[in-house]
């Protein structure tokens, strides 16, 4: 816990998001088995694992688009039964309705997080938050006329406007090039301390965790369940030249492969045993 | 057309990029014409239709009046020919525009929600393919009138196309759209009219197309039945007159009326889903 000067570390009980004895399974297929996960607010967290893993089953739960076949999921003490404007959702692509401007995406978020206020102001808000993104130049465009980076910081400018305490992101830069990829790392950081909000960030990227993240869960695959929480001890802001590829960055990096490797191999010694106990049938 | 509406209409402008540069496909694809095959066919028709009216002799030949005769004839018919144009869209504009909005309307209702759709899908297995010429009979003896009538079957030609298209377009749209209807908090009337409506409209589309064809099949049968005037109508009257190159060029006419209705059609579609890729 060295230079952790963001932390909250000590967290009341029910305050956060919790996780608890939480179980899904999809048509009798059991996808996340057992999960029990605090995160304190403000805290980024990373759900790091490899595809199938279920990361993106369970942040689907949290954001109450899924329930859970048995466990508790809940934010500050209050049970998630649904989608709630407290906890905004990134999604990987597609998170903008493609039939509306930029500023018409947000200005609809804008409604239901201001009712009160008139459309011109809202109007000004989703400009303002469009600017923030560097998407100022853009408002009236349609996202399929953008790229993808574009089209993520504005959804992310969405999510923004919608002035969730919660962000969810599910692999949200999977999809773009090193460049735009690390330039929206740097933007979803600088959203998240201004104001601080709590982030839980799906990826199957070790880097991309572990630049991001105050703590990285990780889940192993078939079923989805946390196999190691481990925590990120750079202080921040941080200095992408600086930290990747130092040494301390290298050895959590192979830390976290290492495990990944080690969960790989009891499964496919788990699944030897039992073919082998088949075979004597 | 394209340059107004980039001009008009920023938000267009996307979808007239990539038409642009590609102004001699675009005039020709409106005419249904694609390079010079098309047209030698229509010439190659146009000889065939000559050779038959005049170059052979047999007992029916009145009964094929030659391109030429044709051609002069429809000039001289178009005031009449108008006329009747007029009054088929008094009863098919109102009728089919009717239609349309119910068939969305209600197809949204009954894609969108399981209950509706559990109450009205046997009905409309059972309704929906049904000939609509069926009814022209029963509707002209039942309805007072024969606008009403002819309205009336023109209506169901075109309701379910459309609402079963509407039906399909919302019951199949992508789970993407939902979820962020969902996470935006959406009341289920702003859901339906800023999400599903447009997240269907390329379905809405086809079944409005497939609408305006049996719109037109409608009116046109309803007419030989019963109207006073119309495309139909007009002949009607001169196959009773056995003035056959009248007949031909109303034929021809309503060829051309209906390319041109699809194609209006088309041009909305355009703009209304430019923002597909």
């Amino acid at each position: 816990m060295t230079g952790t000067p963001n932390h909250l570390p000590a967290v009341a009980a029910g305050s956060g998001l919790n996780v608890e004895a939480l179980r899904f399974a999809y048509s009798g297929t059991p996808i996340l088995l057992d999960i029990d996960l605090s995160i304190a607010e403000g805290e980024f967290v990373c759900l790091l694992g490899p595809s199938g893993c279920g990361k993106t089953t369970l942040l689907r739960l949290l954001a109450g688009l899924e329930a859970a076949n048995s466990g508790a999921l809940s934010w500050n003490g209050a049970p998630i039964t649904g989608p709630s404007l407290e906890r905004g959702v990134v999604f990987q692509d597609y998170s903008l309705f493609p039939w509306m401007t930029l500023t018409q995406n947000i200005t609809l978020a804008l409604k239901k997080s201001h009712p009160e206020m008139s459309a011109r102001w809202r109007q000004n808000l989703a400009e303002e938050y469009l600017e923030m993104v560097g998407l100022a130049a853009s408002a009236r465009q349609h996202p399929s006329t953008l790229s993808g980076g574009m089209q993520q910081r504005g959804a992310i400018a969405r999510t923004l406007a919608l002035g969730s305490p919660v962000l969810l992101m599910d692999e949200p830069f999977g999809a773009l090039d090193p460049i735009n990829r690390a330039k929206l790392q740097d933007l979803v950081l600088d959203v998240w301390s201004n104001p601080r909000k709590t982030v839980v960030f799906v990826t199957h990227d070790v880097e991309e965790a572990i630049y991001l993240a105050d703590r990285v869960v990780m889940l192993g695959s078939a079923p989805g369940r946390i196999i190691q929480e481990l925590r990120i001890p750079f202080t921040r802001p941080r200095v992408r030249r600086a930290l990747v590829g130092s040494p301390e960055f290298i050895f959590l990096r192979e830390q976290i492969d290492e495990r990944f490797r080690q969960d790989i191999l009891q499964r496919i010694d788990a699944d030897t045993v039992m073919a082998g106990g088949g075979e004597g049938i | 057309m394209a340059a107004i509406s980039s001009v008009a209409n920023p938000a267009l402008q996307a979808g007239c990029l990539r038409t642009r540069g590609g102004g001699a496909v675009r005039r020709a694809r409106w005419w249904g014409l694609r390079g010079k095959e098309g047209i030698l066919f229509l010439l190659g028709l146009l000889l065939v239709w000559q050779f038959i009216s005049t170059g052979i002799s047999f007992a029916g030949r009145y009964l094929f009046p030659s391109p030429v005769v044709t051609f002069k004839t429809l000039w001289i018919s178009l005031p009449e020919l108008f006329t009747g144009t007029l009054h088929s869209f008094q009863i098919l504009v109102p009728s089919m525009a009717l239609a349309v909005l119910l068939g969305i309307v209600w197809g949204l209702l009954v894609g969108t929600t399981p209950a509706l759709n559990r109450m009205f899908s046997p009905f409309a297995r059972f309704a929906s393919p049904v000939p609509p010429t069926i009814y022209i009979p029963y509707a002209i003896a039942l309805l007072p009138t024969f606008r009403t009538a002819a309205g009336f079957v023109v209506f169901v030609g075109v309701f379910w196309p459309v609402f079963l298209n509407t039906v399909t377009g919302a019951a199949s749209m992508p789970q993407r759209y939902r979820d962020n209807a969902r996470i935006l908090g959406l009341g289920k009337l702003e859901y339906l009219w800023r999400v599903v409506l447009p997240a269907s409209l390329p379905h809405i589309f086809s079944g409005i197309s497939v609408g305006l064809v049996f719109a037109f099949i409608m009116l046109t049968v309803a007419e030989l039945f019963g109207a006073s005037s119309g495309l139909g109508r007009f002949i009607q009257l001169y196959a009773d007159y056995a003035d056959y190159p009248r007949m031909v060029a109303g034929i021809i006419y309503t060829g051309v009326i209906v390319l041109l209705s699809m194609e209006l059609l088309e041009q909305i579609k355009k703009r209304l889903l430019f923002w597909q890729k």
